[in-house]
């Protein structure tokens, strides 16, 4: 693998080499040493709502069953047979109380411990030749939930999610818990478009400057209401923790006046009002922002907005979405992307709210359409040797000397935590780029090995066994496999 | 075709989120012979409309679209043999009304949307065509299999999406009018860059 520390200099300086964005070498480190170790989004428990539910996810060229077992619990297992290696679940979704593989039948329960295993005794010699008792499907080393968001990390000694996340949490729970009950997850649409992944993630954070040029025709249709130039600059870009995102200024009013205008109705308006915090609240109410679009490092997107989705009615509906950014090399990207909406919405609001995120976002939204096709063409660009030439000013809200275009504002000016400013600027995208940096340079630890069949097992970590728990939050410490370094 | 019943017994239109308004006639019988009067009709009627999509003349074949169209595209998901379901549950790539399909089309006629400009090259090869009566005198139910094929650029890789269709025709006093169609494309993941296209 090449040298890339002129490239991680750079990048911390705000200058961004062209090629990062279409580049094997920078990829290979990506994959090693970023998605090895960062916390990752892969699955809501609403996915699985019942013992026995689960969904399949990736995370690169691992596959996870991510599984609600018996007890209620949440596991996420590798989906690779503990004897040759076959994928036990080739399924997507479904019910299932075990996984059988199809190759030789061992077969599993869906919280990974293994039941059955063919001529145990004839052809290993029982126990004595092959310690099934306690024996797992791999778990993923590291499992934390979040206002049921289930993510998962590589690396046995990630940091709890709930410290990583730290005050972007502030923000997440605009999206993802609205009531007390929180969110459904709806989904996902998947498709896959030649783009760098990072690119949909900075734009995401928070690159409000592309909306009124690159959304301008969903304006024009009578979609969208909001994103004219004056408008969008009006708005702030915010980073705290481990994300960030945007917001867009809301007409004066009181706080239910606000959401109103952004198409909530009453009954959610109330919940939220018991569910939400003072200063979340206020960031609405008295600061009068509402929040967009935004990012968690390193690949995972939110987005809320509110089009016009009915003839003859001017009223706005608020949909919300989730998505990863799933990386197939580097150059193509798998969007992974959800609806959510809050589970004790009418059902009228749901459908509408539905129909909003299929006009704007997703497979065939229609401000999606235009994103994309920039990122393609961006993609495409840096592969060339021309864009190892070109350092991308990504510096937007500082000057030459650093000092900031727009200074930060105060706490008389903003509620929410973090950093905030108004107005176009590139703090987000620099303050994922700089984690990106900090990964890339870091060496891995050499991962531990489990040798199967052999080396005692410890019981998988689970998550949400008690589902009063499944909409609050639970930060589960790293799989304790013992093992050995091999 | 798999579109007619999932596992409650019910089509994938009635299921859909957005199918409310949805015209509900279905099918009755074997196929009409290929010289039936109806299945030319119905035949002919596909292959203007894949001229239409190809050539992007999005106003002449939102003129063929019933005023109470059903346009849904479910998502695909691989399930176990034996599940009962093979889309989301809830989900949809496209779940669509006129007034939607409207303003898709109204947007491609904008001079912003960047995504079409400049233009794909477009082929809908369409073929496996078969007709049903249905109970109703003057609507007609045609199955038919679509293959898209779409080039942007000059070197770019070209995309491809295969799909089945389930429609229902409806005549009108101009015509036959689509009046409902349910897409079942064949991959779970598209792979294509976004859907700026019909089907
Ligand atoms: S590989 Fe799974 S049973 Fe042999
Ligand atoms: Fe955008």
């Amino acid at each position: 693998m090449t040298d890339q520390t002129s490239v991680i200099q750079d990048v911390q300086r705000g200058m961004i080499p062209a090629h990062i964005y279409n580049d094997k070498d920078i990829f290979e480190l990506e994959k090693e040493r970023l998605f090895g170790r960062s916390w990752l989004f892969v699955a809501h428990e609403s996915e699985v709502p019942e013992a026995g539910d689960y969904v399949v996810r990736r995370v690169l060229e691992d596959s996870f069953i991510i599984s609600r077992d018996e007890k209620g619990e949440i596991r996420a297992l590798f989906n690779m047979c503990l004897h040759r290696g076959m994928q036990v679940c080739r399924a997507e979704m479904g019910n299932a109380s075990h996984f059988r593989c199809p190759y030789h039948g061992w077969s599993y329960r869906n919280d990974g411990r293994i039941v059955g295993l063919p001529f145990h005794q004839e052809a290993y010699g029982g126990e004595e030749g092959f310690k099934k008792k306690g024996q797992t499907l791999l778990p993923a080393p590291s499992l934390g939930v979040y206002n049921g968001l289930i993510f998962i990390s590589l690396d046995p000694d990630a940091e709890p999610l709930e410290d990583f996340l730290g005050e972007f949490k502030f923000y997440m729970d605009y999206y993802t818990k609205q009531s007390a009950d929180g969110i459904e997850l709806r989904g996902p649409q998947r498709w896959r478009v030649k783009a760098n992944w990072k690119i949909g993630a900075e734009n995401f954070a928070g690159d409000m400057y592309h909306t009124p040029q690159t959304h301008t025709s969903v304006v024009e249709i009578g979609l969208f209401r909001e994103p004219k130039a004056e408008k969008r600059k009006d708005g702030t870009t915010y980073w705290a923790g481990s994300g960030g995102g945007t917001t867009y200024k809301l007409p004066e009013g009181t706080l239910e006046e606000r959401l109103r205008y952004v198409g909530y109705p009453d009954d959610m308006i109330e919940r939220m009002k018991e569910q939400w915090s003072q200063e979340q609240l206020d960031v609405v109410g008295k600061d009068g922002f509402m929040v967009s679009a935004a990012s968690v490092f390193p690949n995972m997107s939110f987005v809320h907005n509110w089009p016009r989705v009915e003839e003859d009615s001017d009223e706005v509906l608020p949909f919300i979405s989730i998505r990863q950014w799933q990386p197939i090399s580097e150059d193509e990207t798998e969007i992974v992307s959800w609806f959510a909406v809050d589970k004790n919405a009418s059902e009228e609001f749901k459908a509408l709210s539905y129909k909003a995120y299929l006009m704007c976002f997703g497979s065939g939204g229609m401000f999606e359409q235009d994103d994309v096709e920039n990122w393609v063409s961006l993609t495409s660009t840096a592969g060339g040797p021309m864009a190892r030439r070109l350092l991308l000013n990504s510096r937007m809200g500082m000057l030459e000397n650093g000092q900031n275009v727009v200074e930060p504002l105060s706490a008389e000016e903003y509620s929410g935590p973090g950093s905030t400013r108004v107005g176009y600027s590139e703090y987000n995208q620099r303050e994922l780029l700089l984690r990106w940096a900090d990964h890339l340079e870091r060496p891995m630890e050499k991962a531990a090995q489990l040798r199967v069949g052999t080396d005692p097992i410890q019981p998988p970590p689970a998550a949400g066994a008690d589902p009063s728990r499944a909409a609050g939050s639970t930060a589960i410490a790293a799989a304790q496999i013992t093992s050995q370094e091999a | 075709m798999s579109v007619e019943a999932d596992r409650n017994g019910k089509t994938l239109s009635e299921q859909s989120v957005l199918g409310g308004h949805a015209p509900r006639t279905q099918r009755t019988g074997e196929s009409l012979p290929f010289d039936d009067r109806l299945h030319l009709d119905a035949h002919r009627w596909l292959v203007d409309e894949a001229y239409l999509l190809d050539a992007q003349d999005y106003d002449a074949w939102m003129a063929r679209i019933a005023e109470d169209v059903h346009y849904l595209m479910p998502v695909r998901v691989t399930t176990a043999l034996g599940a009962g379901y093979s889309t989301s549950p809830g989900m949809a790539h496209l779940d669509e009304n006129k007034y939607s399909l409207s303003r898709r089309v109204a947007r491609f006629a904008t001079e912003h949307a960047w995504t079409e400009d400049p233009p794909s090259r477009l082929r809908h090869y369409v073929t496996n065509v078969r007709t049903f009566r249905t109970d109703k005198q003057d609507e007609i139910i045609v199955d038919s299999a679509v293959l898209l094929f779409r080039s942007r650029g000059d070197v770019r890789e070209a995309a491809t999406v295969s799909a089945g269709r389930e429609d229902l025709l409806r005549r009108t006093g101009t015509g036959w009018a689509l009046a409902r169609r349910t897409i079942m494309v064949d991959e779970s993941v598209i792979r294509m860059q976004n859907l700026a296209i019909f089907l």
